[in-house]
């Protein structure tokens, strides 16, 4: 019994031993990878996932600590749903089309590597690289400290896919083409209005007289008329806020030089024009041998419609042309 | 005019033509009047800055004959490369003009090229609105024909481009446009082959004015095809698309620019697509007259197959094989509008080239621009063959005009014809006297409308008669039941807001459309006095003056064609931009240093170099706010040297003082700016070197050129112009010649007469000529 007490203690002591010494291996192992191990962890992780997600000792292991011979693309963000960073989600996307697009291109090696840093993983490395913004994106460089310089400048040049790939091949000179996986969404969208429309045609095959019905054609043909004089064609290319805030808290909704216009007021000024020929098509309207009485009610519903909302489509002009000197009816 | 069968007397038909004789006389006469502000204003000169190629060309044409023209080559752009001018011109413009000078001198009219060249578009505005009142015409009623006419004669958006001294293509273009549309209408109602012939050489003489012919050839095949589709082929249609197209296409390819691209280029595939279309429709036609019913149908369906097939395959393969070519960049950013923004920085770097705000469509249309969605409404309402031309105008007009500021040109008049529709059918109601009259085209209130479009273009001298008139009428009958006060207060209404449009119009064109933009004018504040600034021709004459006749000139694209016009001398890059690498080289000379660019002017062979700087005056279209697009020109070609973000600062800004970022401080055309401006005090109080344009003081103030020197800088400072110097004169310092002198000093020699020459005592005295025997 006795002895069989001391083994199982020997056996125990052993195991303890044989523990600690796994653990005290474990640790050495994780403070000290040579560098081809690293490289070699890099790559293996590489195969899984284009863009390596690192917390903070992983970043401090791989980015931070030397020696390196690689180089590392950073991301510096915060996308948990609570951090209310809607760009933060953009400027991913745009980033993991670069790292895809590098993983699967002839010039991959173990040169450079995307990563990315979480808020939520690795507070402590915003602490360390002194940032209070998210998204950031930084360049590691191979030998050195990263300096001023290799921080993109995403207020400038943006975050889309190819500016990073810009950034990336001035610092590092490897030059990325940037493959994006092709957008469905825009064929898919198209292909369902088409077999909608053609679902509706099929289930009114019989009573197709809808379409030789000049108002609604018209209608179509005038809603696209005034969306262009709106312009909601610059809208589309140039993106301008919906309002402006002014400086004493109050919300503008005219953009005040005639260079620029919000979309609030392309809407409002869509407004205008549709009552505009709304009253004008209301007069001539009322010349159709109709009730009399009615006739005179479109007539001057029409006049009202067409002089008011024209003098203010005029007024608002007015307000954005510096020196126009005519109005009508009221400034 | 042809208007005879509707009228109903004789006596009514001299008084309608006489109206519309007198309307379009009015139109001609005011829109060629209000296009002269800037002859009266400046002087009889060309503007801007393709005009003046233009008029070189023209003045070549006149002097050398046609043949030489054909064949010019021009070896004083692009140098080293130069130019086939021949073969890349529209010579539409300067065969009118020419033929015009031409006529003159038969005629024994001495007139200047110049003149002729400066007055073109404001006469051609008049055949423009002519035109545009056939077109409206053919399209609903006379009456819509002479508001549209008045419209377009005085509409900002045309006169944007057909001022006097604009002399450009779209002057003589919109006149062809519209001509082309109103014959083919024309075609298509008769089904003549005469019209439709007379289309297609009209659209030849399109072809050869502008390259915005591809709307053309793009807007009557859809037209044809969306008839198609509706269900309204007829011979007709076949007669005239068939022969428009056939004529047009071999006229078309008659221009030395244009030559093959007809049947080559995808812009236009579309006509073609639907000349096959259409052959093939009528084909069927026919077969569906000789065969039984279900042959027919067997063979609609396995031919109809079969053609798809062909065809697509055949486009496909034709576009891999390179021998058709895919859509140009310009006419691709119609549709993809962020492209030219990405791939193509020289087009997206022309403001021309921009979106359209509501402001600009409200600037050039005013109340047209309200007004025309109800001409169309009424078009949709009720259409027929040649209504449905021009709803389809209308729409793809204003989405052109959306996507670009330049493209303005082509809405504009769409939109008039439209308007005049909509404002003939409104007064049609209210000038109605009774309603006996009141079938939609009568010649009594087409007569009407003739007056109040009279008293339109005089500005509202007739306003009141217009009234008094009425007045007399009230106490007719008013069937449908609107009363004769209400009528005379929405004609009233009408007539303040046409009033307004014509106000309107005289004030945009005067503000905004009439500067010649080669000479500037400003206003002095204190005393309301009219400056002018005539520094750039002081410049280009100093250059033709004093520089040798084949100096080469380096400058920014856009004063290209203004050194060659006016100071008729070699240029590097004009405005004329088809080659970007040409380009991208001289914008990188103007953002390297000053080192690294006198490698890049000597090996381009550079001797002079001409900055354009608006500090001292506040001008703001100066070299420096146009610098950053060449340095983007510069890094799209040459990514390695020239870098966008070297020229901004930590925070992204592109300043000139003292915290601008190092490369632009040290560039080239930084350094030529703001050489010695640094000594210049502006006024009494301010510091020195400040640059009105930017609002900073400038931040390298001290500096000396070591491979430039200045040669002139004219007045106002507007234009610097640099003398790029020989190796040999900074590789060792040359003393100028008054420096050469020794200059006299109070050294007085000692050597007098007995000590002239040092001694040497005991000196061994040589035999010469003799050797020591040994």
């Amino acid at each position: 019994m006795k002895l069989l007490h001391k083994t199982f203690l020997c056996a125990l002591i052993a195991l303890v031993g044989c523990l600690i010494f796994v653990a005290a291996q474990g640790k050495q192992q994780k403070t000290g990878l040579s560098l081809s191990e690293k490289v070699q962890n890099l790559v293996d992780m590489n195969m899984k996932k284009p863009l390596l997600r690192f917390n903070g000792p992983k970043f401090r292991e791989y980015v931070k600590n030397t020696p390196r011979n690689y180089s590392m693309i950073v991301m510096l963000t915060a996308l948990a749903p609570s951090r209310q960073c809607q760009i933060c989600r953009h400027a991913h996307d745009e980033f993991s089309i670069v790292a895809n697009s590098y993983r699967f291109s002839p010039i991959y090696s173990n040169k450079l590597f995307f990563a990315m840093v979480d808020f939520d993983d690795g507070s402590d490395v915003f602490q360390m690289l002194r940032l209070n913004t998210a998204p950031v994106f930084m360049h590691f460089p191979a030998k050195g400290k990263p300096k001023g310089a290799d921080t993109m400048d995403i207020h400038r040049v943006g975050f889309a896919a190819d500016s990073i790939a810009k950034f990336v091949a001035e610092r590092t000179d490897i030059t990325i083409r940037i493959f994006r996986p092709p957008n469905y969404s825009g064929t898919v969208a198209m292909i369902t209005l088409v077999a909608l429309v053609g679902s509706f045609l099929y289930i009114r095959r019989n009573n197709l007289e809808f379409l030789y019905n000049k108002n609604l054609w018209g209608a179509v043909a005038l809603f696209f008329c005034f969306a262009m004089i709106s312009g909601q064609m610059w809208n589309h290319i140039r993106g301008p806020p919906l309002v402006h805030k002014t400086q004493n808290g109050g919300v503008a909704y005219i953009h005040g030089s005639s260079q620029g216009q919000l979309v609030v007021e392309t809407y409002i000024v869509m407004f205008l024009n549709a009552m505009i020929v709304l009253g004008m098509i209301l007069l001539i309207e009322s010349g159709t041998p109709k009730a009399h009485n009615r006739n005179r009610m479109m007539a001057m519903a029409g006049l009202v419609l067409l002089t008011v909302f024209f003098s203010f489509l005029l007024s608002v002009f007015r307000s954005k042309a510096q020196g126009y000197p005519y109005s009508f009816l009221f400034k | 005019m042809n208007r005879g069968s509707k009228i109903l007397n004789s006596k009514v038909a001299g008084y309608s033509s006489l109206i519309t004789f007198a309307v379009l006389l009015i139109a001609w006469i005011a829109g060629f009047s209000s296009r002269l502000f800037a002859v009266i204003r400046f002087e009889s000169i060309i503007h801007e800055f393709d005009p003046w190629f233009n008029y070189r060309a023209t003045a070549y044409m006149v002097q050398h004959g046609w043949y030489k023209f054909l064949n010019w080559f021009d070896e004083r752009a692009w140098y080293p490369l130069g130019r086939i001018v021949g073969g890349t011109v529209y010579p539409g413009l300067m065969i009118t003009s020419g033929g015009i000078h031409y006529v003159l001198h038969i005629l024994n009219i001495p007139v200047h090229i110049r003149d002729i060249c400066v007055f073109l578009a404001p006469v051609f505005s008049g055949l423009t609105s002519i035109s545009t009142y056939l077109l409206t015409k053919e399209l609903w009623s006379p009456g819509a024909g002479l508001f549209a006419a008045s419209f377009i004669a005085i509409v900002p958006g045309y006169i944007s481009r057909s001022v006097a001294g604009s002399y450009d293509n779209e002057g003589i273009a919109i006149f062809a446009l519209q001509f082309t549309y109103f014959l083919w209408v024309r075609s298509i109602k008769t089904g003549s082959v005469f019209w439709s012939a007379g289309a297609a050489i009209s659209y030849f003489y399109m072809v050869s004015a502008w390259g915005g012919y591809v709307f053309i050839i793009n807007l009557i095949p859809l037209h044809v095809f969306v008839l198609l589709i509706m269900g309204r082929y007829s011979p007709r249609l076949l007669t005239s698309y068939s022969t428009f197209y056939i004529l047009g296409l071999l006229f078309s390819m008659q221009i030395p620019f244009v030559g093959f691209q007809p049947i080559r280029t995808s812009e236009h595939m579309a006509a073609m697509g639907v000349f096959v279309l259409l052959m093939a429709v009528a084909t069927l036609r026919h077969l569906q007259t000789v065969l039984s019913r279900n042959e027919f149908k067997k063979l609609f369906i396995v031919g109809g197959l079969l053609a798809a097939v062909v065809v697509f395959v055949a486009v496909v393969v034709l576009t891999m094989m390179g021998v058709v070519a895919p859509w140009s960049g310009r006419f691709y950013s119609l549709w993809d509008t962020g492209y030219a923004k990405i791939h193509i920085p020289i087009i997206a770097s022309v403001s021309e080239h921009q979106p359209t705000t509501w402001f600009s469509f409200f600037f050039d249309l005013h109340i047209l621009v309200c007004a025309f969605p109800v001409g169309l409404w009424y078009c949709v309402k009720q259409v027929n063959d040649e209504r449905v031309f021009v709803i389809l105008y209308a729409i793809s007009a204003v989405y052109f005009a959306g996507v670009m500021v330049r493209l303005m040109l082509t809405l504009t008049p769409v939109v008039c014809m439209l308007a005049g529709v909509a404002f003939s059918g409104l007064l049609d109601v209210f000038l109605q006297e009774d309603s006996s009259k009141r079938l939609a085209n009568t010649v009594n209130s087409v007569q009407e409308i003739d007056d109040q479009e009279e008293s339109l273009e005089r500005k509202s001298l007739y306003d009141k008669a217009g009234k008094l008139r009425h007045r007399t009428k009230h106490d007719s009958t008013h069937e449908n039941g609107i009363s004769s006060n209400l009528k005379s207060i929405v004609i009233l209404a009408v007539l303040m807001i046409l009033m307004m449009f014509a106000v309107h119009c005289t004030w945009v064109t005067s503000n905004a459309y009439s500067s010649p933009s080669i000479v500037l004018a400003f206003h002095n504040s204190q005393d309301g006095s009219r400056n002018i600034l005539d520094d750039f021709r002081e410049a280009y004459y100093w250059l033709s003056q004093n520089t040798a006749d084949d100096a080469r000139i380096m400058s920014w694209w856009d004063y290209g064609y203004q050194i060659a016009g006016m100071a008729n001398r070699t240029t590097l890059v004009d405005n004329n931009t088809w080659n970007n690498s040409h380009i991208a080289l001289v914008g990188k000379a103007m953002s390297s240093t000053e080192e690294k660019s006198y490698e890049i002017m000597t090996s381009l062979d550079v001797d002079y170099v001409l900055v354009i700087f608006g500090g001292v005056i506040g001008y703001s279209g100066d070299d420096i706010n146009k610098f950053l697009w060449m340095v983007r020109i510069a890094e799209g070609e040459h990514p390695k040297d020239i870098k966008e973000s070297d020229f901004f600062t930590d925070r992204g800004e592109f300043r000139v003082d003292a915290e601008g970022a190092p490369a632009l401080l040290n560039c080239l055309m930084y350094k030529l700016s703001y050489y010695r401006f640094g000594e210049l005090k502006l006024d009494y109080r301010g510091p020195s070197g400040y640059d009105r344009t930017r609002n900073a003081v400038i931040g390298n103030k001290d500096f000396e050129l070591t491979y430039l020197e200045e040669a002139y800088t004219t007045e106002h400072w507007l234009v610097r112009i640099y003398r790029v110097k020989k190796p040999f004169e900074f590789n060792r310092p040359s003393l100028k010649a008054k420096d050469r002198l020794i200059p006299p000093t109070n050294f007085i020699s000692r050597k007098n007469l007995k000590r002239r020459k040092g001694l040497i005592r005991n000196r061994p005295i040589v035999v010469k000529g003799k050797r020591t025997l040994k």
